[in-house]
């Protein structure tokens, strides 16, 4: 592990969500869901099961087949004119950028909305170089004057308030605009637009990459994304080895599927297809392209066969949208810059069980998420391996988990394996918690059950299984 | 570099059990996904307007060139336009687009010029090389001289089209333009609903999209 970062505590940081953070969450989430269920109406369920299936099937073969394509995309980029770095971890992408940004005497830096780089901390390596780094997309430039991190992955800023917003326009930038979206957007355009046209490096992520002809695909709205491409004299596209997808017929499936799930658009209104910097042509546009495929713990990934298919995803941020815990507590309780269920799987794997091993149980299992991937990830499969990984160990890690959960767990594996040792079990627990029963309900628990009942009361054990089917089988026959 | 190269790559077939020359199996195939039937070129290009007005674009039939000239005139006085850049095709020479916007009294500037003073232009004047009308979507190329900062800087952008433009759908476009060394699909003007989810048009690129459809006789 790359990053020896503090370990997430989701449950102390859920405790500390501002009570309007639901509010906010669940006004944008059902939004983004209205529309996305508007669509696959449209398109017809049938149809949409079908691009499902197929978006699956290729990203699967894609990631099953990345050595393949990944030398492919690099002799196609190659091949364009553009330059290809391999960067192991995130600490090896950041000395890459840096030192393209020495070379060019970069001293501004425009940034469009990127994943990756907020995986990576790009933009604190760059910083302590002395290098400014302004994020352009409006969401995350609004997160980027307060100093925090994306609450969502598509709408970074979706939590607060225009009047938050205007405030914080007055504080940062000294512009005294009312809080109305059209004018404080109006504020954003007129300062990024210099900010454009004054930076020397531009930064992107990348969508997909596409090995058949070394292609980078951005996805955006805004035209941000163009603008990082297009305007400064030299571009750097970060993007994770994950992404690469064999051809532009994938690409057919793939961007489909990703608009629909991600805002409940048909398309997003720009999407870019960049194979190589236009130098040549003597057109406008970049001098030269660097593209950095970032490793940082994919290729790990990708060794256990019941976790790879975290690598399917394609952020389309659906699975944060659905799901019921991410709804109530929002993005900033899980600790990194992907949230939600995409973001447990893929942070307790790159970051590793220690400093991540709570992720995977901040979920309730409840399966929304794998029914609306649109790439079909069976993500609560993979958060039952990963808390398996992290309570009992697997070939990739050691368990992390308390000495006494997972003594718990085994003497609990034990009692459900062993007939005779259940049956004394269930027939010791009714005469134990006669002492502490109050009208069929446990309101205290000893220490560590207290947790427990700390905030609700657990229900009295009122029978054991096999009493209870023998009692529930007689009463069948009874009414035959 | 090298041996991060190596390393990853290492990794990679060590993690998929795959040596340097293992087969590779065949794509899976996206035929299962029927591709769409196009309807009528009326219904098609009916339906790509309808699509581009819902994303709040603005769209006019042209009958020919002197359709073209009076609409140039009212578009130039509607968004107030003093300077303009436009793609230097030969199908653009042609038109003489350059020609009709001077003799508005519109200052054109060079799309090779300084991009500050591109960017100070209010109008963007582009062609159209493959249009969507499922999605209401236009698909630029770009080359020396049709250069991608037209459809991107200037504050209105203006793109004409043929009834040659249109396909049925992606597979078709994607096919034409997958050897381009940049293309863009723009689908209506810059759009963001960044804060508190109220749809905003003009971030950062165009405010406002025209698509023009010219039928010459």
């Amino acid at each position: 592990m790359s990053q020896a970062a503090a370990p997430i505590d989701f449950r102390t940081n859920a405790q500390h969500v501002p009570p309007k953070m639901p509010a906010a969450v669940q006004k944008a989430t059902a939004k983004f869901l209205g529309s996305r269920a508007a669509l696959v109406e449209a398109l017809g369920n049938d149809l949409w099961q079908t691009l499902r299936q197929a978006g699956h099937d290729l990203r699967l073969h894609a990631i099953t087949h990345l050595d393949h394509y990944l030398e492919q995309a690099e002799r196609a980029v190659t091949k364009v004119g553009g330059h290809v770095h391999w960067a192991r971890d995130a600490g090896e992408a950041n000395r890459i950028v840096l030192e393209i940004a020495r070379q060019h005497d970069v001293k501004k830096v425009v940034k469009s909305k990127s994943m990756a780089t907020e995986e990576i901390g790009l933009n604190h390596a760059m910083e302590a170089a002395g290098i400014q780094v302004i994020e352009t997309d409006l969401g995350e430039y609004i997160v980027q004057l307060l100093g925090v991190g994306p609450a969502h992955i598509v709408v970074p800023a979706f939590h607060l308030s225009k009047e938050e917003i205007a405030d914080l326009f007055r504080k940062k930038l000294g512009v005294d605009a009312p809080a109305e979206a059209e004018k404080l957007t109006q504020v954003a355009r007129t300062k990024l637009r210099e900010e454009f046209l004054a930076a020397d490096l531009g930064i992107s992520g990348g969508n997909f990459l596409v090995a058949e002809t070394g292609t980078i695909v951005t996805v955006t709205n805004e035209g941000n994304g163009r603008m990082c491409t297009t305007i400064p004299p030299v571009h750097v596209a970060i993007v994770g080895i994950d992404k690469v997808v064999p051809d532009w017929e994938s690409l057919t499936v793939l961007l489909k599927v990703l608009a629909r799930s991600a805002t409940g658009q048909k398309i997003t209104c720009y999407t870019q297809f960049i194979s190589g910097p236009p130098g040549a042509e003597a057109e406008t546009g970049p001098k030269e392209l660097h593209l950095v495929l970032l490793d940082n713990g994919r290729s790990r990934i990708l060794k256990s066969p019941e976790c790879r298919e975290t690598l399917l995803c394609i952020r389309c941020g659906a699975c944060l949208n659905i799901c019921p815990v991410f709804n109530s507590v929002g993005g900033y309780t899980y600790g990194y810059p992907i949230s939600g269920p995409t973001g447990m799987m893929f942070a307790s794997q790159i970051l590793g069980a220690k400093a991540a091993g709570g992720l995977p149980f901040a979920s309730t299992l409840c399966g929304a998420c794998n029914d609306i991937c649109p790439v079909q990830i069976p993500i609560t499969d993979i958060l039952l391996h990963l808390r398996h990984r992290v309570v009992e160990g697997d070939e990739q890690e050691k368990a992390v988990a308390p000495y006494a959960l997972r003594m718990g767990a085994q003497a609990g594996s034990l009692a459900l394996r062993t007939p005779w040792l259940y049956r004394l079990g269930s027939t010791m627990l009714k005469w134990l918690q006669t002492p502490l029963k109050r009208d069929g309900w446990l309101p205290r628990l000893p220490p560590p059950l207290n947790r427990w009942t700390m905030a609700r009361p657990f229900p009295a054990f009122a029978s054991d299984f096999r009493t209870w089917w023998r009692t529930r089988s007689r009463e069948a026959k009874g009414r035959q | 570099m090298d041996s991060a190269r190596e390393e990853i790559l290492g990794k990679v077939r060590a993690s998929l059990g795959r040596g340097p020359g293992s087969p590779v199996a065949p794509v899976p195939p996206t035929t299962r996904v029927s591709p769409r039937a196009p309807a009528s070129t009326d219904a098609e290009i009916a339906l790509l307007f309808s699509e581009i007005e819902k994303l709040n674009g603005i769209t006019r039939r042209l009958a020919g060139r002197d359709d073209l000239k009076t609409a140039l005139a009212e578009l130039v006085k509607a968004e107030a336009v003093k300077k303009a850049t436009l793609w230097a095709t030969p199908e653009f020479q042609a038109l003489d687009v350059a020609g009709a916007l001077k003799a508005l009294g519109v200052e054109l500037i060079s799309p090779q010029a300084d991009q500050r003073l591109v960017a100070e232009c209010e109008l963007g004047v582009t062609g159209v090389d493959v249009a969507l009308p499922e999605t209401g979507t236009l698909l630029l190329r770009s080359s020396p001289e049709k250069p991608r900062v037209v459809s991107l800087l200037p504050r209105v952008h203006l793109a004409i089209l043929r009834r040659a433009a249109l396909r049925a759908d992606l597979h078709q476009a994607f096919s034409e333009v997958k050897q381009n060394g940049y293309c863009v699909l723009v689908t209506g003007p810059s759009r963001t609903a960044d804060i508190e989810l109220t749809l905003t048009l003009g971030v950062h690129g165009p405010k406002a999209l025209y698509a023009w459809l010219l039928d010459e006789a």
